[in-house]
């Protein structure tokens, strides 16, 4: 989408006054950035800074034993990887199973009731809330001995993923040019053939933004992973709520490990911001 | 959907189905088998902390307690609260930045990159930045309040204001995602509908109430149905801030469910409430997907 450049020597932007955008700007970045600021500096005070009065606004002198102690009492090794894990199978499987399902969809031959069926049923399935199977799922788990397992909550977080994948994916697949499928076919390529080598490669700006947003949302699921696992499969997050108790806040680890979850998702935006923010748009307006 | 083939061949049709399978494998183990065990769970008096307890038919009976309790219609009341004031706030601020952040400067560009943080991180990071910053003693936003001589404010104990509080943040994660969806529908303006406008000398608020406003307003319907529905799904941040509390102040319909099923072992009863606000959903999302596709045809 090419922004119109007339838009920029336009009035439109300014139909509040000077001063008041200036403001209202102001305010809203510093509430965007100090939050995040707060949050990078405690995690390298020291114990008793946190509770001074008036709060430290800069640890002066800073200390690195948040972070050691997060990754020496805390399984932070163990909960990253265990996000890691999560997070890059489910974007794995959701986008070759997402992009094969909408590839057939698109391009394949099925009675065009059964698309439409399907269509509609990946729209109401993505906004319906996960935590009304929660409790079904959870029994179903413990039966089958995958407590705790990284497993369970793949599989759990490609079923969230995988409509709003498949929405999306479809729009890619229309947009390709079918002349190149159709020429294939005439060369005796067969489905799968055109599914891998013709048409989908074809898609890959699509393929990146969904898997990105796949990676994300997974990456920073919370809900089943906390239902489904109890300690070795625990991922960041649940490991974040945990620093929460009856007691009070630990708030050195809890700081910190809120960084390290943070941090990936940071760099992985900063480097592909079109494409997450193609995908967001497209997830919103087009699905 | 438009179907585009030329020739089929056997192999190819039952390669379509094919590639079907594995979604349709998926869904149906991880969302329709539960959905359905939950259903049948509807109807039973099942609890899992008497123990050796067999499940017990009970009909409609968990259904029939469910309207009789005070803590689930008040969870249902606290959600649509929640639900109303966060995307009303998201939407009425997030359309005056989406105006402000238009002009795409340089500026423009570098803050719509930095709006995209709060929405991007996880909502517990979010949730456990604001509890630490609105602690009611060692917080730093008591602290900034003490200097313009205010009182300290129990943001997340005190019974009236926790839910005021929990729509705040919710604000600050999605606001700026209202305002990036809508910036990007401001840009796609044709610049004639500008130029008509300019040329009959139109000032820059008429600008925005004759021309921008109709064209942006069918993504603006959609982004706040979006938001509504997604507001009903807020769990992350209520649990890591408040778990519901104080007392059931921010209680909403999924830290509810929650509770019961899997803290509380009312395995019958909480499948009944997650039936019940599925079907609620259901219908939310029908009309919603009917007044959607008549809004993207709108929008052509």
């Amino acid at each position: 989408m090419k922004p119109n450049t007339l838009l920029r020597k336009s009035a439109l932007s300014n139909f509040l006054s000077k001063p008041v955008k200036i403001v209202v700007l102001a305010v809203i970045l510093i509430s965007v950035l100090f939050p995040l600021y707060w949050l990078v500096i405690n995690s390298f005070k020291m114990e008793q800074d946190y509770f001074a009065q008036p709060p430290v606004m800069f640890p002066h002198p800073g200390t690195l034993k948040n972070f050691v102690d997060i990754f020496q009492k805390y399984q932070l090794a163990r909960g990253f990887r265990n996000s890691f894990l999560i997070a890059g199978l489910t974007t794995v499987c959701t986008v070759f199973f997402g992009s094969l399902a909408s590839y057939s969809l698109i391009n394949g031959f099925l009675p065009r009731k059964i698309k439409g069926f399907l269509s509609s049923w990946f729209l109401i399935q993505k906004m319906y809330p996960a935590v009304v199977i929660a409790v079904p799922v959870f029994f179903v788990i413990s039966r089958l001995k995958l407590m705790d397992n990284i497993l369970a909550l793949v599989v759990m977080n490609t079923s969230f993923n995988l409509p709003l994948v498949i929405l999306l994916m479809n729009g890619y697949y229309q947009e390709a040019p079918y002349e190149v499928e159709e020429q294939s076919m005439l060369d005796g390529c067969d489905l799968w053939q055109r599914y891998f080598h013709i048409t989908t490669p074809m898609t890959k700006a699509g393929l990146v933004a969904v898997g990105m947003l796949t990676f994300v949302a997974s990456w920073n699921e919370f809900l089943y992973a906390v239902i489904l696992t109890i300690s070795k499969a625990k991922p960041l997050t649940v490991i974040i709520a945990g620093f929460i108790t009856d007691k009070g806040l630990a708030w050195g680890p809890m700081a910190a490990m809120s960084c390290v979850v943070i941090l990936p998702v940071l760099i992985l935006m900063w480097t592909m911001q079109r494409d997450f923010i193609s995908g967001m748009s497209a997830g919103a307006l087009k699905g | 959907m438009i179907s585009r083939h030329v020739r089929e061949t056997k192999k190819d049709r039952a390669l379509s189905w094919v590639f079907l399978l594995p979604v349709v494998v998926i869904l149906a183990v991880a969302a329709f088998i539960p959905l359905g065990y939950g259903l049948v769970l509807s109807f039973y008096k099942y609890k899992l902390n008497i123990p050796g307890m067999k499940p017990e038919f009970i009909g409609f009976g968990n259904y029939i307690t469910m309207f009789k309790d005070e803590l689930f219609i008040h969870s249902l009341t606290n959600n649509i609260v929640f639900a109303l004031l966060s995307v009303g706030s998201e939407v009425l601020v997030g359309v005056i930045v989406a105006m402000m952040l238009s002009d795409d400067t340089k500026l423009s560009r570098l803050m719509t990159t930095i709006f995209m943080v709060p929405m991007i991180i996880a909502p517990v990071a979010a949730g456990t930045l604001w509890r630490m910053m609105l602690d009611r003693t060692f917080g730093v936003v008591n602290f900034l309040i003490s200097l313009l001589n205010m009182a300290p404010v129990a943001w997340l104990a005190n019974e009236k204001v926790a839910i005021y509080t929990i729509i705040f943040v919710d604000f600050w994660q999605f606001m700026p995602y209202v305002a990036i969806l809508v910036l990007s529908s401001v840009k796609s303006i044709p610049e004639s509908f500008l130029d008509a406008a300019r040329v009959d000398g139109a000032s820059s608020l008429k600008l925005f109430y004759k021309v921008v406003l109709p064209f942006i307003t069918p993504v603006i319907i959609i982004v706040a149905m979006l938001r509504f529905i997604d507001a009903f799904k807020v769990f992350d941040t209520v649990f890591v801030m408040t778990q519901g509390g104080p007392g059931s102040a921010t209680e909403m319909l999924p830290t509810y469910i929650y509770k019961q099923g899997i803290k509380f072992f009312q395995v019958g009863y909480s499948s009944a409430t997650a039936i019940v606000f599925i079907i609620a959903m259901s219908v939310i999302a029908f009309a919603f997907n009917k007044l959607r596709s008549y809004q993207l045809r709108r929008l052509g």
